[in-house]
């Protein structure tokens, strides 16, 4: 008989769930697409629920629910905090308490009357060793060196761990204060943009500085020769405050911090000084990963290593991870900060506490709920929005419309799992046309300027465009490594290469996307180059779309101008009256 | 704007509440919040209602809703005043208005049904082109937001409109007294909420209270004891032993 088991991660940030029957992945979701509410941190009931929906299934049918941590070891962490920073954590205190004590505390009970599932059947992980698992049991080795990174857990911030057929093996960690994540993250908060979803900005940021004040970052995040790190606690608040992140000693460091909203020029003194800030830490950064990960290698002697925790993301660092370690190979979960632990927790269940058979890697990222030719044909006729069905010629008049430079919303299968989009809610666009970027940012995503956009090419012909290390072909997968362009390459693919001649690389595979496998290859035979540009479906702030409903809302709200959902188009230039209504948003 | 009966308490009220320094750009960007979360519920709406042919009307709104909530978000900004802390909070409110999602399990619509939600719908609305009436009267020096009001009125009307004549037919099919028993517990809920929200402020300041005293009286004099016995844990640290078989581990919280 199938073993089902239903993993949760919830109430901090970015909360999901994941059904896994036998160790497979069936269904994999993030409660943000259902509630709408960008990194929702809630119960993922509706996510849970859809979950079970997909697998056919009940909650009577679980056999397991599995939790990502242990709320009681977090809540201890919180209090010892608070005692050894009184006074100054008087306002932590109380909003932690409020928290806690409203809520957090009674996860167990919440599970029990949200979900239903029965009180017995919950297992409680911890934080990193469901990173950790996440990353291991859907990774395609057998025996893997594992490096979970995030801010905080119960205690750990970092841990160091080998992977083999028996088991994950914890060999360290390191806890709370000293974390990368968090220090990235007062960095974030220094350079205005919002703590736990602007760090991937500090990311692009980096590129247009240098960086010199290296040696200051090093006195905030200090680095030891045996591979591990400390925080100086003088520079920093978050282990005491909950809405600040650092002290009037890292000001006096870096100068006055970005005002949040305020306009970002890389070529001004202040845009430079902070670029410089940002690119500090992104080098800090990356050498402390390197020094955590070569010191994992001294001590398992494996080739592979695998990588999770929210600083995983950091796709900058993973190139930096790969090429100065001995690894031979790496793997990043691609939803690899804390919706990654509904799956890890669910798969530490299954192959550690009941000892099941390890199951398939994970292939592709279409994990999430998908809509019916039927159900979307509906939604159009009753919308009353002008549509026409292409049937298979879907992918053909897609690729012309990309070559003639329009900008089109691309709606297929199941919503990804993880924050990038990979092919199935997507924007896309032509990478070589030179006001690609400035268009998209502006007139479709209202984003900043200096964001740059990733490219998707198709599996086979991404060393014609791209300098790829040797052992990155799970990572550009999942869009998790950013690699350098190719010299003769960067002035004709201008609006997918950034400033620093690099790209965020995504190599498409038949087997894990055929629709958007055929896009590519469409586009490959009209323009002789099988690449696009390629964002997330969704305008600033809001998660990205997930049904036809919200795809139409988005599409109406900006400049796109085609919209691809199943074999139905929905040509902008064809709408008349009610359905151009929103038009006028910005 | 002068159909309607006038609101004079809310008038009171207002042109005292709109005078304090940084308010309007606070009130306009709670407004976005507010016509957001509303987005997301015509939305929701728009997919679960049985009714297809309501399913144009609902989008329709939605879209609407969102619009607004970009140009109040847009004004907040604006008239947001310039010293530091209360200029970052509008923005961070302003540029994160989309942090507003459906906040319960169940979306409004699947929690009241297709006749409460529209009785919901008619009695917000309505609410809301009174109080435009009211601001567009005490704000008439700034003309940009009176603009803006004035912009958006329009679209209300409409949305009272709709969901007046959706109401109405409910009724003329003999569910009169079904259309004015959901009027009735939406109007009951609104002044159930005001309550709720008076209750939660008193609770948080009685929960501030209480908290304010364990922490001063019992964390004061516990923390002297923690900090003398805290060990310093700097650097790798090897993983505490585990007791007991994994089975037993995986059914503790802590």
């Amino acid at each position: 008989m199938a073993r089902t088991i239903l993993g949760i991660s919830a109430l901090y940030h970015d909360s999901s769930a994941t059904l896994v029957v036998d160790g497979n992945v069936v269904a994999a979701a993030c409660e943000e697409r259902f509630s709408r509410l960008k990194h929702d941190s809630s119960l993922p009931v509706r996510a849970a629920q859809w979950c079970l929906e997909q697998g056919g299934i009940t909650i009577d049918d679980v056999d397991h629910l599995a939790y990502y941590e242990k709320p009681l070891k977090k809540f201890e962490r919180l209090m010892i905090m608070q005692l050894l920073h009184f006074p100054k954590s008087f306002k932590a205190f109380q909003r932690a308490s409020m928290l806690w004590l409203t809520d957090k505390l009674w996860v167990r009970n919440n599970l029990v009357r949200e979900l239903g599932i029965h009180p017995s059947k919950i297992l409680w992980s911890e934080h990193h060793l469901s990173h950790a698992a996440s990353t291991f049991y859907a990774s395609p080795f057998e025996e893997a060196a594992v490096l979970t990174v995030d801010g905080v857990g119960e205690w750990a911030t970092t841990a160091l761990w080998r992977g083999t057929p028996d088991g994950l093996e914890k060999l360290h960690e390191i806890h709370f204060p000293h974390s990368i994540g968090l220090v990235y993250s007062a960095f974030t908060a220094f350079l205005g943009f919002r703590v736990n979803n602007g760090e991937y900005k500090v990311m692009g940021m980096a590129a247009y500085g240098e960086p010199r004040f290296e040696e200051e970052v090093r006195r905030v995040l200090i680095l030891n020769d045996d591979g591990s790190f400390s925080v100086d606690k003088k520079y920093i608040k978050y282990h005491y405050s909950a809405t600040e992140s650092y002290t009037k000693d890292f000001e006096e460091l870096f100068g006055e911090p970005r005002f949040p909203g305020s306009h970002f020029d890389p070529t001004s003194g202040e845009g430079k000084r902070l670029a410089d800030v940002a690119a500090s830490i992104q080098k800090v950064t990356e050498d402390c990963l390197v020094g955590l990960a070569n010191r994992l290698y001294e001590e398992t002697g494996l080739e592979n290593l695998c990588m999770a925790g929210g600083v995983a993301l950091n796709s900058v660092a993973n190139l930096e991870v790969l090429t100065r370690t001995p690894f031979k190979r790496l793997h990043v979960h691609p939803a690899a900060g804390d919706a990654g632990g509904s799956l890890g927790a669910a798969l530490w269940a299954h192959n550690e506490v009941l000892d099941g058979a390890r199951g398939e890697p994970v292939n592709h990222a279409g994990l999430g709920k998908s809509w019916t030719h039927e159900q979307i044909g509906e939604m159009l006729k009753d919308l009353k929005i002008a549509h026409e069905d292409i049937g298979d010629d879907l992918c053909q008049q897609a690729a012309s419309d990309i070559a003639d430079g329009k900008v089109i919303g691309w709606f297929q299968g199941g919503f990804e799992w993880g924050p990038r989009a990979l092919g199935f809610r997507s924007i896309l666009a032509n990478p070589r046309d030179v006001e690609m970027q400035d268009r998209v940012n502006e007139k479709v995503k209202f984003r900043e300027r200096f964001r740059p956009f990733a490219p998707s090419v198709m599996a086979g012909a991404e060393s014609r465009y791209f300098e790829i290390p040797e052992g990155a072909e799970q990572p550009i997968r999942w869009m998790l490594m950013v690699v350098p362009v190719k010299e003769d390459q960067r002035p004709l693919m201008p609006a997918i290469t950034h400033i620093d001649g690099t790209a965020r690389i995504h190599v498409v595979e038949k087997s894990a996307n055929p629709a958007y496998h055929s896009l590519l290859e469409a586009l490959g035979e009209k323009t002789g180059h099988p690449i696009v540009l390629n964002t997330s479906f969704n305008l600033k702030g809001e998660p990205i779309v997930s049904s036809p409903v919200h795809a139409l809302a988005t599409f109406m709200r900006c400049g796109l101008d085609v919209l691809y959902m199943g074999s139905y188009r929905i040509d902008k230039s064809q709408m008349r009256g009610l359905d151009r209504v929103g038009e006028t948003t910005e | 704007m002068g159909l309607m009966a006038r609101d004079w308490p809310l008038w009171f009220v207002s042109s005292f509440v709109w005078r304090l320094p940084g308010k309007p750009s606070l009130k306009l960007a709670g407004f976005s919040h507010t016509e957001q979360g509303s987005g997301l519920d015509m939305l929701a709406a728009t997919e679960e209602t049985d009714r297809r042919e309501m399913r144009a009307r609902y989008f329709r709104h939605a879209l609407d809703e969102l619009k607004h909530a970009v140009m109040f978000k847009n004004r907040a900004a604006a008239l947001a005043p310039k010293t530091k802390n209360r200029t970052t909070a509008v923005l961070n409110d302003a540029e994160f208005i989309a942090s507003h999602g459906i906040n319960q399990a169940q979306s409004l619509f699947k929690q009241l049904g297709e006749l409460e939600f529209l009785a919901f719908v008619w009695v917000a609305e309505k609410r809301a082109v009174e109080q435009f009436d009211v601001y567009t009267d005490i704000l008439k020096k700034d003309t940009e937001t009176v603009d803006l009001f004035n912009k958006i009125f329009g679209d209300e009307m409409f949305h009272v409109s709709y969901s007046r004549a959706e109401l109405d037919r409910y009724a003329e099919q003999g569910q009169a007294q079904e259309v004015k028993q959901a009027i009735f517990r939406v109007k009951r809920r609104r002044v159930l909420e005001i309550w709720l929200r008076f209750s939660r402020v008193l609770g948080d300041f009685m929960s501030t209270l209480w908290l304010s005293l364990i922490y001063i009286l019992i964390l004061g004099p516990s923390s002297v004891m923690a900090k003398l016995t805290e060990k310093q844990k700097v650097g790798f640290i090897a993983p505490e032993p585990v007791h007991g078989t994994v089975m037993e581990r995986a059914a503790l919280q802590g």
